[in-house]
């Protein structure tokens, strides 16, 4: 018999990982979203509900529909993603298209995505494919259960992990590789890293610059009890970060990488006796003709300006400006009761990890 | 662990008589289900070997079929005896003969120690000399589940009821100190009859994660997450056996600065993790062991895992 041990989308799902200072290690992923994605098909194929030629649907026109498209291109299924058209740029919809997705990009005449409009196409074609299949990212528990597999990878090359920063946008991965990481180490602090006008942690919603990251709207997977600080990251100082990133370690990542590792950055400094893991989900390469161009960063009203060097504490939630970087302490609290307390006036505690020291 | 001689064979002095030993052990570090490199599951554990406790077996070949055991009702090790003769394409049969010093019953491991030792007994008999992966098959074989005795003080990720290696972790586990106890009152488990354990997604995802910190543990010689792992999976392992006092233990271990808490899964054994070179060890195993007593746990035990003489 035949033994080789060689799984393709096994090895690009997994991450590189980088000495970012003494005690902070990043996972520089290539295409994050393949581990849940592979996850996702995989349980689905064992248990049925997954067959050979079946019709993947998703709405998504982010990098899980990436993921999925290069998965389905190679186990044979048929996928089709509902987005809108204020969200996906040709380029991307041609590549995917290329992949041999079906890409339905919706007219998005309010500007705010139309949710709502891209779930009733997704269910339209459920109901007419005897063989449909929804991979349901924000929903799925699949999303966050693939990360078991980077909290081993961080666990086999650092051992105890004290800090874990990353990005929230469905909550999977952050919430995923905390909470597998705190069953072992129960003191992990996490820092989850959203942007100014996403709605995930009590801010009003609003147009976002920095894409990748938050969400308009609230995903299952996003599971607030287990976040310890919340940081609001501009667009700007994600875009010098990610530059940083580029000039300083060689790496080259996506924007929201750089919102991720300007935290992870300043946790590291702040708390020098812990060791640091931080998330990257993505590869620069979508990003060349503009976070990467300095034409095209250039035409950015107030570019270049001074990335802050440390984040400001909010007590009251509120959106900021761009080249803004905000904190606050959720301390491990529901959404519901973060809201309340708000409401009520009641002034958050001003002591965190950061300043317990 | 094994020897030949023909002292004892006066009668047949062409055969050999064969004597070996296998150590028992105090639960599992870790036990639950396992991907291999294709993804696939399989159940799988991580013994925790002590020294102080074995059984010892000797093997007279014979040119009569049968093998006779004494104490007669030891039938797996029998069982394991005949197997063993058959794989080395041996006829013929024997008299095996087992001494044990292991408690039936707790989790220590006394069926497996049997059969292991009996295997590398019938082995010296005929002067083979067998991989520790050759006896876990047999082992298994012989008595459908077994631990992973068969490879001593190395730590290896088994797959109990098929009798392979899932992940080398190529090395011994750190120098620790147990304290061993007995939950229930003491009162024995018949492992046979329980059913396999049913575990949910996340608790399979989260066998990854414990067996990411052994294969670390091992690499460092680092008995915190060694202690990680164990509490962990003990802690799964209570929502499938649970175990009388767990969450006291708990405690008891988290105020005692333990590295963890271990396990039998399928048994009534609690084993607290210390670092065996953490200062003050003495004093403060005396105090938790007392602790332990008056909680009314049954026969407290200090047993030391790969101390190499060091003397505590």
């Amino acid at each position: 018999m035949v033994s080789f041990n060689v799984d393709y989308f096994r090895d690009l799902e997994t991450p590189r990982l980088a000495l970012l200072a003494p005690n902070l290690v990043a996972a520089a992923f290539p295409l994050m979203k393949l581990m849940p994605a592979r996850y996702i098909l995989d349980r689905a194929a064992s248990n049925g509900e997954l067959k050979p030629g079946s019709h993947i649907v998703e709405t998504t026109s982010g990098t899980f529909g990436m993921a999925v498209a290069l998965l389905a291109a190679a186990r044979g299924y048929r996928l089709t993603l509902v987005t809108a058209s204020t969200l996906i740029d040709a380029k991307y919809k041609a590549r995917l298209e290329r992949i041999g997705a079906t890409v339905i990009a919706l007219d998005d005449p309010r500007g705010d995505g139309n949710q709502p409009g891209r779930l009733e196409r997704l269910q339209e074609i459920l109901a007419r494919e005897a063989d449909g299949f929804w991979t349901r990212q924000y929903d799925s528990p699949g999303n966050w259960l693939a990360y078991a597999r980077l909290a081993e990878l961080f666990i086999r090359a650092m051992g105890r992990v004290d800090c874990l920063v990353g990005c929230i946008g469905t909550g999977g991965s952050l919430c995923g590789t905390a909470s597998f990481l705190r069953t072992v180490f129960p003191h992990l602090t996490v820092f989850a890293v959203d942007t100014h006008r996403s709605i995930l942690f009590g801010q009003p919603v609003g147009k976002r610059m920095l894409r990748g990251l938050g969400n308009s709207v609230l995903p299952k997977n996003v599971r607030h009890e287990l976040v310890d600080e919340v940081h609001w990251v501009g667009a700007y100082p994600a875009y010098t970060t990610a530059h940083r990133l580029l000039r300083k370690h060689g790496i080259f990542q996506g924007p929201t990488s750089g919102a991720a590792a300007l935290v992870a950055q300043w946790v590291a400094t702040t708390l020098p006796d812990a060791q640091v893991a931080v998330i990257m989900p993505d590869e620069g390469h979508r990003h060349a003709e503009t976070v990467y161009n300095d034409d095209w960063l250039g035409a950015l009203p107030g570019w270049p300006c001074k990335t802050p060097s440390e984040p400001r504490t909010l007590t009251t939630i509120a959106p900021a400006a761009e080249t803004q970087w905000t904190r606050f302490l959720w301390l491990r609290r529901s959404l519901d009761d973060v809201l309340k307390a708000q409401a009520a006036g009641d002034m958050p505690p001003a002591v965190g990890a950061a300043e317990n020291l | 662990m094994a020897g030949a001689s023909d002292s004892m064979s006066h009668e047949t002095p062409r055969l050999l008589v064969g004597t070996a030993s296998a150590i028992a052990h105090h639960g599992e570090l870790i036990q639950g289900v396992f991907k291999d490199d294709g993804g696939r599951l399989h159940r799988g554990l991580v013994t925790l070997p002590v020294a102080g406790l074995r059984s010892e077996a000797s093997f007279a070949r014979s040119d009569d079929d049968a093998i006779v055991v004494h104490p007669d009702h030891k039938i797996k090790a029998a069982a394991a005896a005949r197997l063993t003769l058959d794989s080395l394409n041996a006829g013929g049969g024997g008299v095996l003969t087992l001494r044990s010093s292991i408690p039936v019953g707790h989790g220590y491991g006394s069926s497996t120690a049997d059969v292991v030792a009996s295997i590398r007994a019938v082995a010296a008999a005929l002067t083979v000399q067998l991989r520790p992966s050759t006896i876990g098959r047999l082992a298994v074989a012989a008595e459908r589940a077994s631990d992973a005795i068969a490879f001593d003080y190395h730590a290896v990720l088994f797959a109990q009821r098929e009798g392979t290696v899932i992940e080398n972790f190529g090395g011994s586990l750190p120098p620790l100190l147990l304290l061993g106890f007995k939950a229930n009152g003491g009162v024995p488990v018949d492992t046979l009859q329980l059913p396999p354990a049913r575990y949910d997604s996340a608790e399979i995802q989260e066998f990854g994660v414990l067996r990411a910190l052994v294969a670390r543990a091992v690499r460092l010689q680092d008995p915190y997450l060694l202690g990680r792992a164990a509490s962990a999976s003990a802690l799964i392992g209570q929502r499938h056996l649970p175990k009388q006092g767990f969450d006291e233990i708990a405690e008891i271990a988290r105020r005692a600065g333990a590295c963890g808490v271990q396990v039998a899964h399928s048994g009534s054994l609690f084993g607290l993790i210390f670092d065996l070179f953490a200062s003050n060890l003495k004093r403060r195993a005396a105090l938790v062991a007392e602790q332990i007593r008056r909680a009314g746990f049954k026969d407290v035990e200090v047993h030391l895992v790969n101390a190499e003489g060091w003397t505590w």
